[in-house]
């Protein structure tokens, strides 16, 4: 168990993992938030924020802004990993200052601002990237692939409702009442794929201030309130996690294959067909 | 016995704008009404046992729900009716479609199985997992920006 980016983390094994490869693990997670944290500093990320440019990104961005463009793509532009300047302006800032300034930044489009092909980014204007939307589920599966090329085949992570599943038993989670966290609204299987939960209250500021936000509208969602997504990567639950609060699943599963839950303000359900799982209607 | 309580609801809904709108593209209601009296479908009527001794123009307080499908340039869609009755008065009256905005409409498939019912949960204790996937645990940052602005309130 350790703390990374923020949250907690759980890697379980049948056998203890040795010591340079929970060094190792350590350190990739320490370059991955070097380069997109935008709550340091001396990130990529935040450099990239203070000069327009040609940036070379590391070999993981590939995968991370493919994804980025189709979730783009499947929500009519309302997941975009362009929102970090409106957060900030939200109050959701490098401070944490949590106090919204009186005009809120609008959130730019990919095609005026962004390019992003062979590893190399090229913005034409300062640019606050937030990769929150799938940045962490991201990071699950990079550790995943850490822990597997140490030759441990059968494993869980878990940073903090982010979690891989690995080889052995399926495992059954609980899926936490967002208004409750001493209830679950369900259980789902989960066998060698990833689950991601997200829900907007937990982590609110105010009123109608949280980090969940449409790019086209700028403003944070109010209709969907808790989302989990199954599929078969970290990095693309995480991102249908947040997609699934801004664009239908119907449209999502044009695009995407994986199961969900989702609720609604109003206490409404919604499942997909073949959820591995129950609900505790 | 059955039948002419779940008929009650939409004897009422005609009176109104909204309700007539409905019918008026929804054909099958008068025909589901008598298969919800059976349980069928997404109905459910939560109202105390509204017995035969009911007559015109006297009603059992209580919840009344139908559902009715109807034809749509997307096909065949259902739409939910509640209506609440106090005092032999509507208090309330709820329609839901099939889907909550006009987009899912669009993309209506069978891939999403919307669920009424609110949810209610277990006690986390109570069942069996290996692992619970929330968002309790949120950075201890924000968490700590969290309490200072509690604290400044409060001082």
């Amino acid at each position: 168990m350790f703390d990374a980016i923020g949250t907690r983390w759980q890697i379980d094994t049948v056998d203890p993992l040795p010591p340079e490869v929970v060094e190792r693990i350590a350190a990739r997670v320490e370059a991955f938030d070097r380069t997109y944290s935008r709550f340091r500093d001396d990130s990529l990320v935040s450099e990239i924020a203070k000069t327009p440019g040609t940036y070379r990104l590391p070999d993981d961005a590939d995968d991370l802004f493919g994804l980025y463009r189709r979730l783009y793509e499947a929500t009519d532009a309302a997941v975009s990993p362009l929102v970090g300047r409106t957060l900030e302006t939200m109050g959701y800032d490098r401070g944490y200052s949590l106090r919204p300034e009186a005009r809120r930044a609008p959130v730019p489009s990919w095609e005026d601002s962004l390019a992003f092909s062979d590893g190399e980014l090229t913005t034409l204007r300062p640019l606050v990237l937030d990769v929150g939307a799938a940045g962490k589920g991201y990071l699950v599966d990079i550790v995943g692939r850490l822990v597997a090329a140490a030759g441990v085949d059968s494993f869980v992570i878990d940073a903090s409702g982010d979690i891989v599943h690995a080889g052995g038993d399926p495992i059954r989670v609980a899926l936490e009442h967002p208004r409750d966290p001493g209830k679950a609204i369900g259980v789902v299987t989960l066998a060698n794929g990833s689950l991601c939960a997200s829900a907007s209250n937990r982590r609110s500021w105010g009123d109608g201030l949280h980090h969940i936000i449409d790019a086209t509208t700028g403003l944070p969602t109010e209709r969907v309130i808790a989302t989990w997504a199954m599929a078969a990567t970290g990095l693309e639950a995480d991102g249908l996690a947040t997609a699934l609060f801004l664009a239908e699943p119907q449209r999502l599963a044009l695009t995407f294959e994986f199961d969900f839950v989702r609720m609604f303000a109003n206490g409404r359900i919604e499942r997909s067909p073949h959820l591995d799982g129950e609900l505790f209607l | 016995m059955n039948t002419q309580r779940a008929k009650y609801p939409f004897a009422i809904l005609t009176g109104l704008t909204l309700v007539g709108a409905l019918a008026g593209c929804s054909t099958a209601a008068e025909g589901d009404t008598g298969s919800t009296a059976d349980g069928g479908d997404t109905s459910s009527t939560t109202a105390p046992d509204a017995s035969g001794s009911s007559t015109a123009g006297s009603y059992t307080d209580g919840e009344y729900t139908e559902s009715a499908d109807y034809q749509s340039p997307n096909g065949t869609e259902k739409v939910t009716v509640t209506v609440t009755l106090a005092d032999g008065v509507i208090t309330e009256v709820k329609a839901v479609g099939d889907g909550d905005n006009p987009n899912s409409k669009r993309y209506q498939s069978e891939f999403a199985d919307g669920i009424a019912d609110v949810v209610v949960g277990k006690n986390i204790d109570d069942i069996s997992v290996d692992k619970v996937a929330g968002s309790s645990l949120t950075s201890a940052g924000f968490n700590d920006a969290i309490e200072a602005i509690k604290a400044d309130a409060a001082s």
